[in-house]
């Protein structure tokens, strides 16, 4: 997307025309496949996560201690787990968590992350030195290792979970900002506004921040499969929600030892769970990065 | 260039001594009682008291920071035994197993890549894309599972867990590492080959490229003299950045193939509240991120004309 | 059984103490059966040549009695010498240090190397000598003494004398000490109290008198291997210094560690050359490495998620031991809404005991109700009726105590072998009768926290959920969980009478008069329901069909003097 120089007495001019490019935008989205297939798995799953309980034949918490690891059938789709619980309510109810907590770590990351990038990309100079600095020692440190620490430390709830992903993605999603800051501010319109008398948190919220925001978006979906991926592998390694949860994670950290029993429904199911949806947001991101790029 | 190196090495050692700030901070955070972790919970607490003051827990903050930096790495307080040489072990074997994934990942998505670019559109650039995205959703510790139930329980080909019987020979440590690294290389091919392929295809399309065909040279040189080069540019940048999901990818292969590297090290220190392994372990983490990346930096500044030349001036 | 030989009895009786031939009594009355008669007697020090004879003279098959360590798995193929057995183990959560270790992982190398006075048989139910050769009491209980066994040498190649039993026992004992055995011997046993006799006789005086003190420094007291006199236990990890059949080899943090055989061992020398432990961090991959042929043994594992193995005993030999490891369901007497036993009462009645057995252990285990007193231990009275799951009644306790409406508590426990699968199954079930459980699970650091009224969760929680691994006798379930003085006391239970008759049944030296007492403490705790204890579970051991010879005990503790690879 490439922003035109267009004079300053034409900023409302310079508005209609970013809707209009929107909307257009939009258009195209509407039009690709890769979006098509993506919103249309997402949006499943979100459904299961909202309505879950009520669709879920039944309760994903009901023992069945009678009838454990029986194999599909009929009256239980996806068979039962080793305390004969139903697999298929477990899996539609499992997209819970995960489609809650990982768009709030994100959307955490994505704001904390423009709002710096914006500072450091504007205000250049030492400011950007010094918060360079320390976005690139949190850059240092991979998710998962963080995740750890802070889990095990401060103890396995979702709001610490959420905290640690979106902390450790704002140096990444700053990073991208920044360099998209440092080309926006070179334009005209910056210039101008800085003519007009406006103050530097107008510029960089008001003028600044709607042009980059198609760059903020891709990362958006970027870093949102992401933390899908590392919540759930959290969650494998023990330190993510706690049972009796049916989390697609957990599931898969307790019965994966059953499958050389045979009991390999216990596993496959939520496995293609996560991966349609990780798929899903990948395909999303990547119909909308391709749109931007034209 | 040398005042270039100069400047990034200043910069890094700045950021370096953020990153142990930080690593403190994170570890004085936990809300443990390593005296208590050690003696378990049935000890006195008189008992627990006398450690912790053995450990130096109940001194103020600056001091402990200060100790711990002039003594790092420290000693372990699970085990009471200094971190150091448990640690260099652990970094060699999870260097072992990260060395083997990018052998095999950097010239597999580098190839792959070139071969999708070089038949644009056609079906085997698809299934390129497709095979790396999808390898891509799937995380670590599900396609390690997979691997292991297949090839290991039902096929009985490859060892369950990657750590090779003491005196082993080359290969045979290597047979034990092909089931752990294959889950590293799912996850990093995807990426690495979209960014060889983007990097040939613009190559391909530059000027120089198509100047140097219609001059007459032969496919196969152009590439290999050209495209090759400027391909491998933002391939070297990648590799930099998936530096960090490689490691945290290590964490969860090595706790799962039970391998003795600084993942399942990280892992079992944060679990047993053992701060001062947990802090050097995750220190030794930062600091070989910023080396990878430091070397990239300087090794894609001294393949740019662009940046070399400016550093010069 | 054939008719005793009267005459070759009265020839044995005449030598030996009253309380013996009281045993010999009820064994001919039939009131003891063969094996209570072997564990009682063994208990008081009678050799098993002795018991062995007495029970042939009584005309009841004897029984062989072998060096305490060696091969106790019956069929199996042909021994073999030579080979390295590879052991799978949980990781020792701390240094090895025979005085702190508390955990399986730890306690499992300690008996790699290091030999106790006596050994609890699992398999044979009854005291062994290991070191000791001998026991006996001065009449009351008060005063214990132990000979021990001559020619034992250490690994270094010194002499096992009374020294060193002096030394390893006052310092498990010594307050001062972080000393994990503490847990077993306070109350019982101090440092002054340890004496030496002469060079190979060692003298204990109780602080009161303990009918079942060989226990107290058997292989049940998994820290009280003995060690060399001086020895800094905090350095022990390095040199694993023992009597055992085996020294070591290398031991590696967080990894491994091998032995080799120990060329001063006083028994049988080890069939094997070497063995090698891989330590887990939990239990699945250790099955799988089992599946995967990584490793030839798994030392123990629970049930729960292991059904690739015992679904398949073709491909693998099963060792399982009947044993008292359980898991207490505590309710805060002192709190709402569990001041009023009824309302415990209902709780208990909610369970589906058998259910769980055969979903949480795969049918490994027994039914429990709810006291300490469970098949493991030949004083316990199986008689009372066994609580089965009655929601109708517990949802009429519930209304004679004023909560027709039901209640809800929180449930604190922890993340533990198949702990949060029965905290789930206990919540599904108390939902039945009204009873909402809010689960909490934590990891294991939190749930203990300091282990001290007021700073744990495990000890402070309204409900709370723990797990008791296995012991020969039931005095510490009786004594620290329930007693008022008690240190685990989760159920803030406090009532003298509970109080008095426990300190009878320690004190009590015949089996029959420790099963009275037995009776009247279930029946109270039957009716007060302090605590509800579901079921027990057996000790598992898993290894492929070439291995024989092993020896495990239901602490989790492995012998491999006799193991072999074939």
């Amino acid at each position: 997307m490439s922003i035109v120089d267009i004079p300053v007495e034409d900023a409302g001019a310079l508005q209609a025309g970013r809707t209009e490019v929107r909307r257009e935008l939009l258009r195209e989205l509407r039009h690709s496949k890769t979006f098509l297939v993506g919103s249309t798995i997402l949006l499943i799953w979100i459904i299961c996560a909202i309505f879950g309980s009520a669709i879920a034949p039944h309760s994903p918490y009901t023992q069945n201690l009678l009838g454990i690891n029986k194999a599909p059938s009929g009256a239980h789709l996806f068979g039962t787990d080793q305390l004969g619980r139903d697999m298929f309510s477990r899996v539609i109810v499992g997209s819970r968590d995960i489609l809650v907590i990982a768009p709030l770590a994100t959307l955490l990351g994505t704001v904390c992350g423009t709002a710096i990038g914006l500072v450091m990309g504007y205000f250049r100079g030492v400011v950007d030195d010094v918060l360079g600095r320390f976005v690139e020692a949190f850059l240092a440190l991979p998710l998962v290792v963080t995740g750890v620490i802070a889990l095990s430390a401060l103890g396995r709830s979702n709001l610490v979970i959420i905290i640690v992903i979106g902390l450790v993605f704002t140096p990444l999603i700053a990073r991208t900002v920044r360099a998209a800051v440092l080309l926006e501010r070179e334009l005209d319109y910056v210039a101008a506004a800085r003519l007009r008398g406006e103050g530097s948190l107008y510029i960089m919220f008001v003028e600044i921040l709607p042009n980059v925001s198609g760059p903020i978006l891709v990362e958006f979906t970027v870093r949102l499969a992401y933390a899908i991926f590392t919540i759930l592998t959290l969650t494998f390694l023990g330190l993510g929600v706690q049972p009796p949860s049916p989390d697609w994670g957990l599931d898969i950290a307790t019965n994966y030892g059953v499958v050389p029993a045979g009991y390999w429904w216990e596993v496959l199911f939520d496995a293609i769970a996560i991966a349609t949806l990780v798929v899903s947001v990948s395909l999303i991101s990547d119909a909308v990065q391709g749109v931007l790029e034209r | 260039m040398v005042t270039f190196i100069l400047k990034r090495l200043g910069l890094a050692l700045i950021t370096l001594w953020l990153l142990s700030v930080i690593v403190f901070v994170l570890g004085q955070v936990l809300p443990s009682d390593p005296g208590r972790s050690v003696l378990g919970p049935l000890a006195a607490p008189s008992a627990v008291r006398a450690l912790d003051h053995q450990l130096g827990v109940d001194k103020p903050l600056l001091t402990q920071y200060w100790h711990w930096i002039t003594h790092f790495p420290g000693t372990s307080t699970q085990y009471q035994t200094p971190i150091g040489p448990i640690l260099t072990t652990a970094l060699g074997e999870s260097l072992k197993l990260a060395v083997f994934a990018f052998v095999l990942v950097v010239p597999l998505g580098i190839i792959g890549g070139i071969v999708s670019a070089l038949n644009f559109g056609k079906p085997i650039d698809r299934t390129i894309s497709i095979v790396g995205q999808s390898a891509l959703t799937v995380p670590e510790f599900v396609s390690g599972i997979v691997l292991i139930l297949i090839f290991s329980i039902a096929l009985g080909w490859l060892p369950v867990t990657a750590t090779a019987p003491p005196g082993s020979g080359f290969f045979t440590q290597l047979k034990y590492l092909i089931l752990p690294v294959i889950p590293l290389v799912l996850v990093l091919f995807g990426y690495i080959a979209r960014m060889a392929r983007a990097g040939t295809v613009e190559a391909l399309e530059s000027d120089y490229a198509r100047t140097a065909t219609l001059k007459g040279l032969p496919r196969g040189v152009m590439i290999r003299r050209h495209v090759l080069r400027n391909s491998l540019l933002p391939t070297i940048t990648v590799i930099a950045t998936q530096t960090g999901y490689l490691i945290g990818g290590l964490v969860v292969v090595e706790v799962l193939f039970r391998y003795n590297g600084i993942g399942m090290l990280t892992y079992n220190a944060a679990n047993q509240h053992d701060i001062p392994m947990l802090e050097a372990c995750v220190l030794t983490i930062g600091i070989v991120y910023m080396i990878v990346t430091l070397i990239a930096d300087i090794g894609f500044s001294l393949l740019n004309p662009r940046i070399r030349l400016r550093a010069a001036e | 059984m054939d008719k005793p030989d009267i005459r070759k009895l009265d020839a044995i009786r005449v030598e030996r103490t009253p309380l013996e031939n009281h045993y010999i009594d009820e064994l001919l009355a039939g009131r003891i059966d063969r094996r209570q008669f072997l564990r009682r007697g063994s208990t008081m020090g009678m050799s098993a040549t002795l018991l062995g004879t007495i029970l042939a003279a009584c005309g009841s098959s004897s029984s062989s009695s072998s060096s305490a360590a060696s091969s106790a798995s019956t069929s199996g193929p042909a021994p073999k010498a030579g080979g390295t057995l590879s052991v799978a183990g949980v990781t020792p959560a701390a240094a090895v240090n025979p005085l702190t270790v508390s955990d399986a992982g730890g306690l499992l190398m300690l008996n790699q190397t290091g030999e106790f006075l006596v050994f609890d048989s699992n398999l044979k139910l009854m005291l062994q000598p290991m070191l000791a050769l001998s026991w006996s009491h001065n009449g009351d209980g008060s005063v214990w003494t132990f000979k021990l066994r001559p020619g034992v040498k250490f690994s270094t190649g010194a002499p096992m004398t009374a020294d060193d039993v002096v030394y390893t026992f006052q310092q498990l004992s010594d307050p001062k000490n972080a000393s994990n055995a503490l847990s077993t011997f306070t109350g019982v046993l101090t440092p002054s109290g340890v004496k030496k006799v002469d060079s190979t006789t060692v003298e204990f005086h109780l602080e009161s008198p303990n009918g079942n003190f060989p226990y107290l420094v058997s292989s049940d007291n998994y820290n009280a291997i003995i060690v060399p006199n001086g020895t800094d236990f905090g350095k022990w990890q390095s040199t694993f210094v023992g009597t055992g059949a085996f020294k070591l080899g290398s031991y590696t943090q967080g990894h491994g560690a091998t032995f080799v055989p120990n060329p001063n061992y006083w028994g049988t020398k080890p069939l094997l050359a070497g063995t090698s432990f891989q330590f887990f961090s939990s239990q699945t991959p250790m099955l799988l490495a089992l599946q995967g042929k990584s490793v030839d043994v798994v030392a123990q594992f629970v049930p729960a998620g292991a059904a690739a193995i015992l679904t398949q005993p073709s491909l693998y030999k099963i060792i399982k031991l009947p044993s008292a490891n359980h898991r207490e369901l505590s309710m805060r007497n002192d709190q709402a809404p569990f001041t009023d036993a009824r309302v415990r009462q209902a709780v208990a009645y909610t369970l589906d005991r058998k259910g769980m057995v055969n979903a949480l252990l795969s049918g490994d285990g027994t039914v429990a109700n709810d006291t300490p007193f469970g098949p493991r231990f030949p004083s316990s009275n199986l008689s009372l009726p066994q609580r089965e799951q009655d929601i109708a009644k517990a949802k009429q306790l519930l209304a004679a105590a004023g909560h027709s409406s039901g209640i809800s508590a929180p449930l604190v426990t922890e993340v533990y072998e198949e702990i949060p699968q029965l905290a789930t199954v206990i919540k599904e079930n108390a939902a039945l009768a009204g009873i909402t459980f809010n689960l909490k699970i934590e990891s294991q650091s939190l749930y203990y926290g300091k282990a001290t009224y007021g700073n744990s969760d495990w000890l402070d929680a309204t409900t709370s959920l723990v797990d008791y691994g296995d012991r020969g006798v039931p005095n510490v379930y009786l004594e620290a969980p329930l007693t008022s003085a008690g240190p685990w006391n989760a159920a803030h239970f406090k009532n003298k009478q509970y109080d008095g008759l426990v300190k009878q049944y320690v004190a009590a030296l015949d089996l029959s008069t420790q099963k009275s007492i037995a009776t009247k403490i279930e029946q109270l705790l039957l009716d007060e329901t302090p605590i509800v204890i579901p079921y027990w579970i057996d000790g598992l051991t898993a290894s492929t069909p070439q291995v024989g010879g092993l020896n495990p005990t239901s602490i989790a503790q492995l012998y491999l003097n006799a193991a072999y690879k074939s």
